[in-house]
């Protein structure tokens, strides 16, 4: 039985095969996106789109339902996950700009700066930082920034001065924004750097001949022609950071809480929770009907504003095009 | 390998496979339970002592989540056993049978450098009603800092069964009260934070690295609970779909309700019961 | 400050430009460009002291809280909440997880790249293909751990693990690996595309002027050239997996030990709930069940040696692992 497929493969067959095992992914793609959607189903017909609004503690809400038996009543499946959207958003976003900023500045240095030893090293550097699991983040957020934020930075009159609306305890947004922007900036950087170096020398060369200093140079010419190749790492970066659930859940504090950027210096310190680790923090209660579908929609939310960014940052880069260095 | 050599090795592989997988699977049984965190070490404990004394045949697999979690997953048939930290309630789904294993209680605790000896059900009301901010309001304690607030998620039993008692009926209010997931958890985050305050069942308050706190005069421990003085306890039980008679969950419940060596293991750290009937859910 | 004419170039002797080579001269810069100068070599300082901080503190925790027999003995199911015990188990599980997800994505990722650069018709299919490799790179892991809970939810599954009276228990060893291998495939599919992309036409045309199929050329010819680029695809694939934690907190089960569902040998581990090193850290630390940071810090450093081991492997390996950052090119006009 075995001979006959061991026999040489025609071409035709071949194919076959390999296209169907090719197609497989795609498949997988559809039934993912079909049994999110599936599963989000429940919320979006008892819901609408309002869940997606604000109204309430997402936290009791969803409380609430745990206790839900087989067939919850309409009611059960209340939620406005506007706190845990604006958390998510908050918090990707302050990453993906402090990271940029980084990114392009390290990516300047590695170019144009660093000698020629430290440029070697620095490539392992970022290949280690990047794939440094995101639990081993987590860790030390959570058992060396939050409990230094908490004993030296946050101080009494602070925590006094929002005691009756929230808890500070040290995580929040400031520890969970630095780490994600630990965890972002490294790709962005490669990515980055690498852009700046396939920029053509000559376009460089014209304008040091101009009498730009190298840096200035850099900045006029490379950054500007690499645009694309920066939106590209940006999205991302931002996809990255919006789903990143396990750094969240360990060390935003705990609590679906929107930090008011009114508050001043304490914003910084103010708890959060974000699609992503809600649904962590959730997860083991997923088999009471009301929390599964609810879950399934944050899922879906995120699933939804993936696509968005990759669209967002392909449609940025098309008037981008006729630089041509890279995409 | 030539033909009938490779067809005769696969028929061989393929009948000691078919041969070998009925039996493998008759061995074994693998009873699933979760729920409550606070029972975890109880369940623990007794799931490990009744594996060996059925010489390994009978297997357990024990997670966590939270009572109302196991009564969920029991409810919906994921589990076999729900462990819950609290009685049966009104919104739970019907069908259930909570049968009590043990009795314990929880404590109100603080930091160990905040040692507070004992506080009132009034003053206890108003701190984790969120009504008195600052340990500078509370007297028994030399603090002046604002009170944080240790909690526990809805899913917790242990936080019906304090909310009913200790609270005398009222809510923990959350905000500003931080929630956290576990037993475990809540124990870490009050001994870590000098401004903590919370409430753990028994076997994580009765630790010498946190401060158990006297309610109205009477002392958080075994005596005064088995004396009935101290208000804050509540039952740890076994909660099935329906009455589970002569199959192996119904022998190792009944194992956990009976037997002495079940008994010693439960007073280790909480108190075992006489003989109850199952309170249906 | 130089208040230097600005366009004028430093005045440095030809053989002493030569020796200094691209050094800037900042020192005859305005104010702006100095301090975008200071906050370079800040960025990238910080970052090599960010990576050297975080390397060497978990070098010392480990030292500090790994002992060899922690390797060897397995979590230990006793009475205190204090995971008291080793971390064999989750090193065991950390493996099993690795090899079933690259069992699953290796021949995937190659397969279907294959497929997409050697024969791709039609195009609209390859297209779609290629699609759906960035949207599985692009989406955040907790979604696939969702996908995965939905999934095997179905009662086709029911065998991957426990079998419950409602219907499948869902999370196993099996589940787990299935949607793991979705993380490392991207890996796979980029690194095989791109070696077959970069390998020379005329080694495909030599073996069609001798008379093999295409087929027969891709497995005889094609294929051993990528050998390097696929070895390297699978190992940065597999760093991910072995980093990978929301996939594994919510569909692995996280019992402490590896529970075998029933006593087949193989099958039933399987089959069966256990931890990884991941999932062992998160426990562990203040934000899962444990009180155990000790043992949090051991699996840690066990964690992140494996990972900077990887790292280095894919650094030793390939031609795509080669110097992430080029040196520039020196030819003319390039």
């Amino acid at each position: 039985m075995f001979e006959r497929l061991r026999r040489p493969w025609s071409d035709r067959r071949a194919e076959l095969v390999l296209g169907a095992a090719a197609c497989l992914l795609a498949v997988a793609i559809a039934a993912m996106i079909v049994f999110i959607v599936r599963g989000a189903w429940p919320t979006f017909q008892h819901e609408g789109l309002s869940w997606l609004g604000s109204g309430g503690n997402p936290d009791a809400q969803l409380g609430a339902m745990e206790n839900t038996t087989s067939h919850p009543p309409a009611s059960a499946f209340l939620i406005h996950a506007w706190p845990l959207i604006y958390g998510t958003v908050l918090s990707a976003g302050l990453a993906v700009v402090l990271g940029l900023a980084i990114s392009v500045a390290t990516a300047i240095f590695i170019v144009e700066f660093a000698p020629s030893p430290v440029r070697r090293v620095m490539s392992p550097i970022i290949r280690l930082l990047a794939a440094v699991p995101s639990v081993l983040y987590g860790l030390v957020g959570i058992l060396v920034l939050v409990p230094f934020t908490a004993n030296h930075i946050v101080t009494q009159g602070e925590k006094k001065s929002v005691a009756y609306v929230v808890q500070l305890s040290g995580g929040g947004l400031a520890v969970a924004v630095v780490l994600l922007t630990l965890m972002i900036t490294p790709i962005m950087t490669a990515l980055i750097a690498d852009a700046l170096q396939s920029v053509p020398r000559p376009w460089r060369e014209g304008a040091i001949a101009l009498g730009l200093n190298p840096l200035r140079a850099t900045l006029a010419v490379s950054v500007r022609a690499i645009r694309p190749a920066i939106i590209a790492a940006a999205g991302l970066a931002a996809a990255r950071a919006v789903g990143e659930a396990i750094v969240i859940s360990m060390v935003s504090g705990g609590v679906s809480f929107s930090p008011n950027p009114a508050d001043g210096t304490i914003f910084w310190f103010e708890p959060f929770q974000s699609l992503a680790s809600e649904i962590v923090r959730s997860a083991e209660a997923i088999n009471a009907p009301a929390l599964h579908s609810t879950l399934y929609a944050f899922a879906a939310l995120l699933l939804f504003s993936s696509f968005v960014l990759s669209l967002a940052a392909y449609l940025v880069k098309l008037p981008l095009r006729r630089y041509q260095v890279s995409d | 390998m030539r033909r009938p050599r490779r067809l005769l090795a696969f028929a061989v592989a393929s009948a000691i496979l078919a041969i070998s997988v009925p039996v493998a699977l008759a061995a074994t049984t693998v009873i699933t339970i979760s729920g409550a965190t606070a029972s975890f070490p109880l369940v623990e404990l007794l799931t490990h002592a009744y594996s060996k004394l059925h010489h390994n045949k009978i297997k357990f697999s024990v997670s966590q989540g939270g009572a109302s979690v196991g009564i969920a997953d029991v409810a919906a048939g994921k589990v076999n056993i729900g462990d819950s930290s609290r009685g049966p309630a009104s919104t739970d789904p019907p069908g259930l049978d909570f049968y009590p294993i043990a009795k314990y209680f929880v404590c109100v605790v603080t930091n160990k450098s905040n040692p507070i000896s004992n506080l009132t059900q009034a003053q206890v009301q108003q701190i984790f009603e969120g009504k008195v901010r600052s340990w500078s309001q509370v007297s028994g304690s030399s603090l002046t800092s604002t009170i944080d607030v240790d909690s526990r998620t809805s899913v917790a039993g242990v936080l019906t069964t304090f909310q009913n008692t200790l609270l005398a009926g009222g809510k923990v209010a959350s905000p500003p009260a931080t929630q956290y997931a576990s037993e475990g958890q809540l124990q870490t985050a009050v001994e870590k934070d000098p401004n903590a305050i919370g409430f753990l069942s028994d076997y994580f308050a009765l630790n010498k690295n946190i401060n158990a706190v006297a309610y109205n005069g009477i002392g958080c421990n075994v005596a005064n609970t088995v004396n009935e003085t101290y208000p804050g306890w509540s039952f740890f039980y076994e909660v099935t779909k329906g009455a589970q008679v002569g199959n192996d969950v119904g022998h190792f419940i009944n194992w956990i309700q009976t037997s002495k060596a079940a008994k010693k293991l439960i007073q280790t750290n909480w108190i075992p019961l006489t003989i109850t009937a199952p309170t249906a859910g | 400050m130089a208040s230097a004419n600005p366009l004028a170039a430093p005045q440095l002797s030809p053989s002493r430009r030569r020796r200094r080579g691209r050094r800037a001269p900042v020192r005859s810069w305005r104010a702006r460009d100095q301090a975008l100068f200071v906050i370079a070599w800040t960025a990238g300082a910080g970052l090599c002291v960010c990576a050297a901080a975080l390397v060497i503190f978990f070098a010392v925790q480990g030292i500090q809280y790994l002992h060899p027999d922690l390797l060897v003995t397995r979590p230990s199911v006793a009475a205190t909440q204090a995971m008291s015990g080793g971390i064999l188990d989750p090193i065991l599980g950390t493996v099993l997880l690795a090899a079933i997800g690259l069992l699953i994505a290796a021949p995937l990722g190659v397969v279907s790249a294959i497929w997409v650069v050697e024969y791709g018709r039609p195009r609209w299919l390859s297209r779609i293909v290629e699609s759906a490799v960035e949207i599985i790179a692009g989406t955040p892991d907790i979604v696939l751990a969702i996908f995965g809970l939905a999934l095997f939810e179905l009662g086709v599954f029911s065998p991957f693990s426990l079998a419950e009276p409602g219907g499948a228990f869902g999370r196993s060893f099996l589940n787990a690996g299935i949607i793991v291998s979705a993380v490392a495939l991207p890996s796979v599919y980029t690194a095989t595309r791109n070696g077959l992309i970069a390998t020379p036409r005329q080694l495909r045309e030599s073996s069609y002027a001798l008379g093999k199929t295409r087929i027969a050329t891709i497995r005889r010819v094609v294929l051993p050239a990528v050998r390097r680029d696929v070895a390297t695809g699978a190992t940065l694939g597999l760093g991910r997996i072995i980093g990978d934690t929301a996939i594994v907190v919510l569909l692995l089960g996280a019992t402490l030990r590896n529970q075998p569902a029933s006593n087949t040998p193989f099958i039933g581990l399987l089959r069966g709930t256990g931890s990884t090193l991941t999932s062992y850290v998160f426990n562990n630390s203040p934000a899962g069940d444990g009180n155990a940071p000790d043992k949090a810090y051991a699996a840690a450093a066990v964690l992140l040696l494996l990972v900077v081991l990887l790292n280095w492997g894919v650094g030793r390996i390939g031609r795509i692992g080669g110097p992430l950052i080029h040196e520039p090119s020196r030819r003319l006009g390039a």
